[in-house]
């Protein structure tokens, strides 16, 4: 297996509505900024990798229309779709093409727009014998699993009212990102209307339109056009079982995050992540998710998210800053949100961060997660 | 046990920047627009925004002919559908022949048919119908 780096990323400006432009054209705006980012053409790219919630904009064939905004017209191009975490494992189906030698250059990008379909229809069309009677949801499926973690780890409303501060503020020097609120406070999120006991509107995340794209490059192609390749040190993906009531989806559990992170660390020589990570870029769809992925990814013990987050040990100035962007917490165009959050964590790594830029960022994780407790991780570093 | 029903989709698209101007002068001027490529010269019909086949971005959309070229049809029990060529584009439009019980030929020539109240769809085109008819009529 060749070594790949990420070498240019892009993004559109997100928001809850982005009706200047149509689907192919939202899609194109991120994919030039990431080969402008990397100083390449069209023409240099080998292969496209799409990432979309197809359901969500109630367009079959999402790929036909977007595919010619990704520049994907004569070339190898395919969706992947695996719910929440399309997006990372788009990313990971990158890296595994040009690691094969079977390209040099692939183009990933992500989009989704939620203003143009009816999101809840997409999530209703789950099992159809089991779950669409009787489920509610993204949401009610965080609320059931969020008052047992509550209840297990001793976690409060208040730690997770400090995450939904956090994401708010950090992404307000985030150019890009769709919910900003530099003075947010934990009373305003508190007061904030309850959506599903205990999850309140700002601990959830919105509905964004937006796209993300980032180029994919061998050792040989990083070296040639990129003076700060951000390189893959491991990736690992976990599926799990997608019933509700199977017992190990549980947040307090997550058995697939937990896997996926102890098998990256493993393969890039981390042993203590919170010591070692620089900037961690982490698939957050609720505050107390984020509480619980801590836990899972090893960032503290079971029981110690709520003092990592009151202890600012996960703030821009902390020891491992989680999610500088402002994260899916503060923009979520869910095909686009595990993109991002790669592209995010290789934007770290090539110091290109701007105001949300974390100093002397070298080794950084990227995670996805879909509602079926789906899980994706990545490392990437400034050393390959 | 089998389960049954269906689904209904909701939807709100934006047609984005050339294709809303397309859509607009249809309705409004009842002309036809194409844009042009930069990088290959063709003039893509209907209007749209970047070239598909290179990548660039498109200049300022020029109108195209409502008379064109079938270049190819087929004729189903819903009627005839056509390929057609406006004349001053590269690209093909697909839309209704009609009527649909004229003989039709590949090269044949024909003419945009609007209607008189248009929404700014691509139906304000009922279709395409052979050019002598039209002449006929001025
Ligand atoms: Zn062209």
């Amino acid at each position: 297996m060749r070594r790949v780096a990420i070498i240019g990323t892009g993004q559109t400006r997100h928001a809850r509505c982005r009706d200047d432009a149509s689907q192919p054209e939202l899609v194109r705006e991120a994919a030039a900024a990431a080969l402008a980012d990397a100083e390449l053409r069209p023409a240099d790219i080998d292969a496209v990798l799409l990432s979309n919630m197809e359901l969500f904009e109630g367009r079959a064939f999402p790929e036909l229309w977007a595919g010619e905004g990704a520049f994907a017209c004569g070339k190898p191009c395919m969706k992947v779709a695996t719910g929440g975490t399309s997006g990372t494992s788009a990313c990971i189906a990158a890296f595994h093409q040009v690691a094969s030698g079977l390209f040099d250059t692939a183009l990933v990008v992500g989009f989704e727009k939620h203003s143009e379909g009816h999101t809840q229809t997409g999530m209703a069309l789950t099992d159809p014998f089991w779950d669409r009677a009787v489920a509610s949801g993204a949401l009610g499926n965080f609320a059931l699993s969020i008052s047992e973690y509550m209840t297990e780890r001793g976690v409060t409303e208040r730690q997770a009212a400090l995450v939904a501060v956090k994401a708010r503020t950090n992404a307000a020097r985030n150019p890009h990102a769709h919910l900003k609120s530099p003075e947010v406070t934990v009373e305003e999120v508190l007061a904030s209307r309850m959506l599903a006991h205990p999850v309140r509107l700002f601990d959830m995340c919105p509905q964004s339109d937006g796209a993300c794209a980032m180029v994919v490059a061998s050792e040989e192609c990083a070296r040639r056009a990129c003076s700060r390749p951000a390189w893959v040190k491991a990736t690992a993906t976990r599926h799990e079982q997608p019933y509700l009531g199977d017992i190990d989806r549980r947040l307090c559990a997550m058995r697939t995050l937990r896997d996926a992170s102890r098998a990256v660390y493993a393969a890039a020589g981390i042993i203590d992540p919170l010591a070692e990570l620089d900037v961690a870029e982490i698939y957050e769809p609720v505050t107390y998710a984020e509480l619980a992925w801590y836990e899972a990814l090893g960032f503290c013990e079971d029981g110690g998210a709520g003092r990592l987050i009151e202890d600012g040990v996960t703030s821009m100035d902390g020891a491992l800053p989680v999610n500088p962007s402002g994260g899916v917490l503060s923009t979520n165009p869910v095909g686009a949100s595990g993109v991002i959050r790669v592209a995010e964590a290789a934007l770290q790594i090539h110091g290109r961060g701007g105001a949300r830029q974390v100093d002397g960022a070298r080794l950084a994780l990227a995670t996805g997660y879909g509602v079926y407790a789906w899980a994706d991780a990545v490392v990437l570093g400034a050393e390959p | 046990m089998i389960r049954e029903g269906s689904i209904h989709i909701p939807f709100t698209y934006a047609a984005g920047r050339a294709a809303s101007r397309f859509l607009v002068v249809l309705r409004d001027e009842g002309r036809i627009l194409g844009s042009p490529c930069p990088a290959c010269r063709r003039v893509l019909c209907p209007a749209r925004s970047f070239c598909p086949r290179c990548g660039e971005e498109t200049g300022e959309p020029v109108v195209v002919d409502p008379a064109g070229t079938v270049v190819s049809f087929t004729e189903t029990a819903a009627g005839v559908f056509g390929l057609v060529r406006p004349d001053g584009a590269d690209t093909a439009m697909l839309h209704r022949l009609l009527p649909a019980g004229a003989k039709w030929t590949i090269g044949a020539r024909v003419r945009a048919r609007l209607l008189p109240e248009r929404t700014g769809s691509i139906t304000d085109i009922e279709g395409f119908e052979p050019l002598e008819a039209t002449e006929d009529h001025a």
